[in-house]
């Protein structure tokens, strides 16, 4: 496949994805996926900001905890917190030592091989709601094609975020942020209950739990949901 | 709980800073066993207070809805279409209630319980509002979860301060002590937090500890054991 028609394959995907009660975190998981696979990039996540502001983690194409801690990081500091705060995109920034822009951040996407990150703002009717973050293992720029590429897929994002798309006040969009928001946190407990019961680590945990949801034709929230209220076993999912 | 109670005889402080802060005219916080059975843990004031027991003896209302994990409003308690709830509403409008809006308070699949507010007038909530109620909602979460683990008010400070919350190897944590221990998520959290309050470390470096498996909790003797120190 093209890239261009790896692109468009991914936003039928995703447009298909949108129509019925979909689960946000599956479609948004997805969506960074096709990211790694569409554009010159190592890894990308999305972050969230709550109502209240507080950016969280909720989606990434590694569900390695060292990548995941990547973007814990973010919570207090990095290019994410900057795009987020500023509603700006950051693009081709060169991850260095010399770098002092972000203490915490720097020495730990270093560490994993990162040397170039950018956040692109979700942005909504004038509201920044979070940030897609894209990580690559070398510098340089990306091309013009792919900015524009990866604008447009920040702003699926944002879409996805939406599911109630009819009425859409700032009431509507705090529910949804929030419900996104606790749904990756339900899918961590979700995750730990399922390391302790079958002793796989915690990307395998994630595996188990988003292979079970789909080949049973379940929202990977509802049944990390099912899973913490014992309705589910979580030793009990398929390979 | 009844530390709590003990401690604040005349009510949780976090109430009426609820409803100052949301610039509505009293609050309620209703806690829960896994969004049913509400208690109420305080009201703001005499009006609050009756409209959360109005809600607990008919068993529906907006902090019953929230407690089960959805944020509700409900902008006229008087309009007759489509009435949120037959016997609650007029009932609170009688109170003197006119507007109603209930919060989760929630970690995860964790359910506390709600935060109620009602306002004398109708009318929605602004865009600030609805966000405010839910930067309440989660101070809230944190504060009950620090109370609950034995928290003093000093270190109640420092965990609203951080974002301990927000961290997934917390509740990554709390997913395996819950095994660990046969307990409810809501519970592992609980335990979790006491036992980083008894450390006297943070939050996260005892979930750290617990998801790379050196630290854990043993149901026979409910004890917790260090791998490296035993």
């Amino acid at each position: 496949m093209t890239r261009e028609s790896l692109l468009i394959a991914t936003l039928v995907e995703l447009a298909d994805n949108l129509v019925d009660d979909y689960d946000v975190i599956d479609v948004l998981t997805v969506l960074t996926h096709r990211c790694v696979e569409a554009i010159d990039v190592d890894a990308a996540g999305v972050m969230l900001g709550s109502p209240s502001g507080e950016l969280q983690f909720v989606a990434s194409s590694s569900e390695s905890m060292r990548v995941l801690e990547l973007f814990q990081i973010q919570t207090d500091e990095g290019p994410c917190v900057d795009c987020y705060r500023d509603g700006l995109a950051i693009t081709n920034h060169s991850i260095s030592e010399a770098d002092g822009r972000w203490p915490l951040f720097t020495p730990r996407a270093l560490a994993l091989g990162f040397r170039s990150v950018h956040s692109l703002p979700m942005r909504l009717r004038g509201r920044t709601i979070g940030a897609l973050n894209l990580f690559r293992t070398h510098q340089g720029t990306l091309t013009e094609e792919d900015a524009g590429m990866v604008q447009g897929l920040a702003d699926v994002a944002t879409i996805a975020i939406l599911q109630h798309r009819s009425s859409l006040d700032a009431n509507v969009l705090n529910a949804q942020l929030n419900n996104a928001l606790n749904s990756r946190i339900i899918i961590e407990q979700a995750k730990g209950m399922i390391r302790q019961a079958t002793g796989c680590d915690m990307d395998e945990a994630f595996t188990r739990l988003r292979t079970h949801a789909r080949n049973h034709n379940e929202g990977l929230t509802d049944l990390a949901t099912r899973i913490v209220n014992r309705s589910a076993l979580a030793s009990d999912l398929d390979d | 709980m009844e530390r709590l109670e003990r401690e604040s005889p005349q009510g949780f402080v976090l109430c009426d800073v609820a409803a100052e802060f949301m610039v509505l005219d009293g609050a309620g916080i209703a806690l829960s066993s896994d969004g049913e059975d509400l208690m109420t843990l305080c009201t703001s004031n005499a009006v609050a207070g009756d409209l959360m027991n109005l809600e607990i003896t008919l068993g529906e209302g907006p902090a019953v809805d929230a407690c089960r994990g959805n944020a509700v409003q409900e902008s006229d308690l008087a309009r007759s279409v489509a009435p949120h709830w037959a016997t609650y509403g007029p009932e609170a409008v009688a109170l003197g209630a006119r507007a109603v809006f209930g919060y989760p308070i929630q970690l995860g699949a964790a359910n506390f319980g709600a935060l109620s507010l009602f306002r004398a007038s109708p009318g929605p909530l602004s865009a600030g509002q609805s966000s405010d109620g839910y930067l309440m909602a989660s101070v809230l979460g944190r504060a009950i979860l620090s109370r609950q683990g034995g928290g003093s008010p000093e270190s109640l400070i420092e965990e609203l301060a951080g974002s301990s919350m927000l961290d997934f190897r917390v509740h990554q944590a709390a997913g395996m002590i819950a095994v660990q221990g046969s307990m409810s998520v809501k519970d592992a959290l609980v335990t979790l937090r006491a036992h980083a309050f008894a450390l006297g470390c943070r939050l996260g470096e005892l979930a750290d500890r617990v998801v790379s498996m050196t630290t854990r909790y043993e149901l026979e003797t409910l004890r917790w054991i260090d791998e490296v120190e035993s």
